[in-house]
């Protein structure tokens, strides 16, 4: 009987998830939870494994970009406003794949390619901390140590931009941070050797990539 | 709003073409070479002259002869379940060619000569593509004896795909054949009759002769009224003009005047308003597919099947190349193009390269992807409230959120397909992501899909007593000699020239 309801549970969520309906995801959500059909934990579970589900349609060319951010942004507001409340509430720790602060550095303002590579992990179990753009390295630096990420993602998608890459580094090398976390770089006019110049732990060319890179990194 | 046509003609050249191919077929006439056939249109109202077999067509039996011509009509797969209209809007896409050899990078020569498995390997890819809707007996099976071969290709056909089927009109026998071969499979004549499975062609020789055998065929196609294609291949400077005003004007009448005779073989028996022809290259004298006039003149003939409201159908694809190089590319994209934009109902020839003589399963289905963007240039741009956007733009431009962009709107996910076509083969991918999935070329990537293809495709189970029906049948046919197709025919001679140009002899 009960697995029954289970599977049921993850139909309906999965229904949700890709019609994208934010808002009765968090009501069926809260009613779960309200009944004790299921806990927070269970339920981090079950839209893990759906957006598993998604990202593989993604890369089977099932489904395309729109279709898996939509999926990820509904997902995400739930997980916010819903169930890390909840798993909070118990005085646990939510389970992750590690804790990623993203953003665009100084003087840059593109913002797809950072927010791709956010939703990528996200849907993948990261814990995502999309800091926006033109974000500075005090405020890399200060998120990290607020929120213990595991990483911190730089982006830039100008030549003229890029070297505020480095001063990232250069920045947790001066604050004797640089051991804590590991840093990675990306963007369009960036490389594989740019990565290495500056000191970085690791650089990738598209969203999928960056998924890989962060899983070996972890 | 939609692209609009190429219009090649003025509407008063449209008319002076259409004069004077009416002076041609009044004045000068076609040569018909089956007494038959002069003799049926003699009782209809023609001037025929027996010692000379030119049929004079009088401009009144003309006008009266195209009214019955369809102006659309369905064609049919085997079980029935696969079907598509073909109309003066419709923009259809198909194979066919003459090819003899096939792509093989393992060869020195980059082709060896085609066997039945390509055949059958070329039905199964068309049956498995989104945009190409036809095939035909065009990959040549050169291992089968060459009296067999509309026998053993219907056989295949009908085992191995959903769609319907093409093949020449060679002859009342073979026709015969495969009108019998067919009606074993669909139940019946009746039922072939009404819901046609076959695309017939019917080559006129340039200039201004309809040769024996085709009519032969045309006559059996005709009274079952599977859709034959009327398609003239003059050459501009060899076999008709070099201007290409005057090859319209002589293929305009080979077809009208082959149309005539369609309506009195068989009152509304549908036919195509078709063309294959191209020009001479002036410094070799070999025939060029790639050329840019070919377009022209298959814009040409779109135009005038427009103006006599009949389907047209015209080569697209096409090109000289022997190398799957860039000109294979240029020229096969520039072709299609051109035939779409100038409205050619039924595009044919995907698959194709060397002016048709060789296929390529890699061009196949990336013609597939070819068509697919053609077909999206066609529809042009839409433009209404919902796609002008305005609310969009301010929801977007307007939002908190940090970074701003339209990929995760609903409007995004709700017309992204419509309005972005995605090609399966193309490569968009970065550098890095492309090198880490081999650093494939495009004929890699899509001889990949075709081995997919290959792999994935399962034969039709036939019912036991249509597959026995159709093993008796085929055993018929084999049993016959050469003589008794000549025989047939009213052909008792040494040999006989097919519709594209190659020679039927007597297998020694």
């Amino acid at each position: 009987m009960q697995v029954v309801e289970k599977v049921s549970i993850k139909d309906k969520i999965k229904e949700l998830v890709i019609e994208w309906e934010t808002e009765r995801l968090k009501e069926y959500c809260q009613l779960i939870l309200k009944n004790n059909e299921a806990t927070a934990p269970n339920l981090l579970k079950i839209i893990g494994d759906i957006m598993k589900f998604v990202g593989d349609q993604f890369e089977q060319e099932e489904i395309f970009l729109p279709e898996l951010i939509g999926s990820a942004e509904t997902v995400k507001v739930v997980i916010d406003e819903v169930l890390d409340p909840a798993i909070r509430a118990t005085g646990e720790e939510k389970e992750t794949m590690g804790k990623v602060v993203i953003g665009t550095v100084e003087s840059d303002v593109h913002s797809i390619g950072k927010d791709l590579v956010g939703s990528f992990l996200f849907s993948n179990g990261f814990e995502v901390y999309n800091l926006g753009v033109e974000v500075t390295a005090d405020q890399f630096i200060s998120k990290a140590e607020e929120v213990g990420a595991d990483i911190i993602g730089l982006s830039s998608l100008l030549t003229m931009s890029m070297d505020f890459q480095k001063q990232v580094i250069e920045e947790l090398k001066k604050r004797g941070l640089r051991d804590k976390y590991k840093v990675i770089v990306g963007g369009s006019p960036t490389s594989e050797d740019w990565a290495k110049k500056i000191g970085a732990d690791g650089w990738a060319d598209d969203a999928i990539e960056a998924v890989e890179l962060l899983k070996r990194l972890m | 709003m939609k692209l609009k046509k190429i219009e090649v003609f003025s509407k008063d050249e449209l008319e002076a073409i259409h004069s004077a191919s009416m002076t041609l077929l009044s004045e000068v006439g076609i040569k018909v070479d089956a007494q038959d056939t002069r003799d049926i249109l003699k009782e209809k109202g023609a001037m025929v002259d027996d010692s000379s077999h030119f049929v004079k067509f009088p401009e009144s039996l003309v006008k009266e002869q195209l009214k019955t011509v369809p102006d659309s009509f369905k064609l049919h797969g085997p079980d029935g379940s696969f079907s598509f209209e073909v109309n003066t809007n419709s923009t259809q896409f198909a194979t066919i060619g003459t090819p003899v050899k096939i792509y093989d990078p393992t060869n020195k020569k980059g082709v060896r000569k085609t066997v039945l498995t390509d055949t059958i390997e070329q039905i199964k890819i068309v049956d498995s593509l989104e945009n190409i809707m036809c095939s035909h007996v065009d990959v040549w099976p050169n291992d089968v004896s060459y009296i067999t071969i509309h026998s053993q290709c219907i056989y295949q056909w009908v085992k191995n795909t959903k769609k319907p089927y093409g093949l020449g009109c060679l002859g009342r026998l073979a026709s015969q054949d495969m009108m019998n071969m067919a009606s074993i499979i669909v139940g019946g004549e009746e039922e072939l009759v009404e819901k046609p499975r076959f695309v017939g062609f019917m080559n006129p020789t340039s200039p201004l002769h309809l040769p024996q055998i085709m009519t032969n065929g045309f006559a059996i196609f005709t009274k079952y009224k599977q859709p034959t294609i009327i398609a003239p291949e003059a050459l501009a400077g060899a076999s008709a003009p070099v201007t290409l005003a005057g090859l319209l004007t002589q293929t305009n009448a080979e077809i009208v005047g082959s149309a005539v005779v369609s309506q009195i073989f068989n009152l509304g028996a549908p036919v195509f308003f078709g063309t294959v022809s191209h020009v001479t290259d002036m410094r070799s004298g070999n025939s060029a597919m790639g050329s840019v006039e070919m377009g022209l003149i298959t814009a040409g003939i779109a135009q005038l099947a427009r103006f006599y409201n009949i389907p047209s159908r015209g080569p697209g694809a096409g090109t000289d190349s022997k190398l799957l190089d860039l000109q294979n590319g240029y020229e096969r994209f520039q072709t299609l193009m051109l035939a779409a934009q100038a409205g050619v109902n039924y595009i044919t020839c995907a698959g194709t390269y060397e002016a048709t003589l060789v296929e390529a399963l890699e061009l196949l289905v990336i013609d597939d992807d070819l068509v697919g963007m053609v077909k999206r240039a066609m529809e042009g741009i839409k433009v209404n409230d919902d796609t002008i956007a305005i609310d969009v733009i301010k929801k977007v431009a307007t939002s908190d959120k940090k970074g701003v962009n339209f990929l995760a709107e609903p409007h995004t996910r709700k017309h992204m397909k419509s309005e972005l076509y995605m090609p399966r083969l193309a490569d968009r991918s970065r550098r890095s992501t492309w090198q880490k999935k081999g650093a494939k070329n495009i004929i890699e990537r899509a001889r990949e899909k075709v081995d997919k293809i290959l792999e994935a495709h399962n034969p039709t189970e036939l019912e036991k007593n249509v597959e026995d029906e159709l093993l008796k049948y085929m055993k018929k046919v084999e049993a016959r000699t050469f003589d008794d197709y000549r025989k047939a025919e009213g052909l008792m001679v040494d040999s006989v020239t097919l519709t594209d140009g190659i020679e039927i002899k007597e297998e020694k």
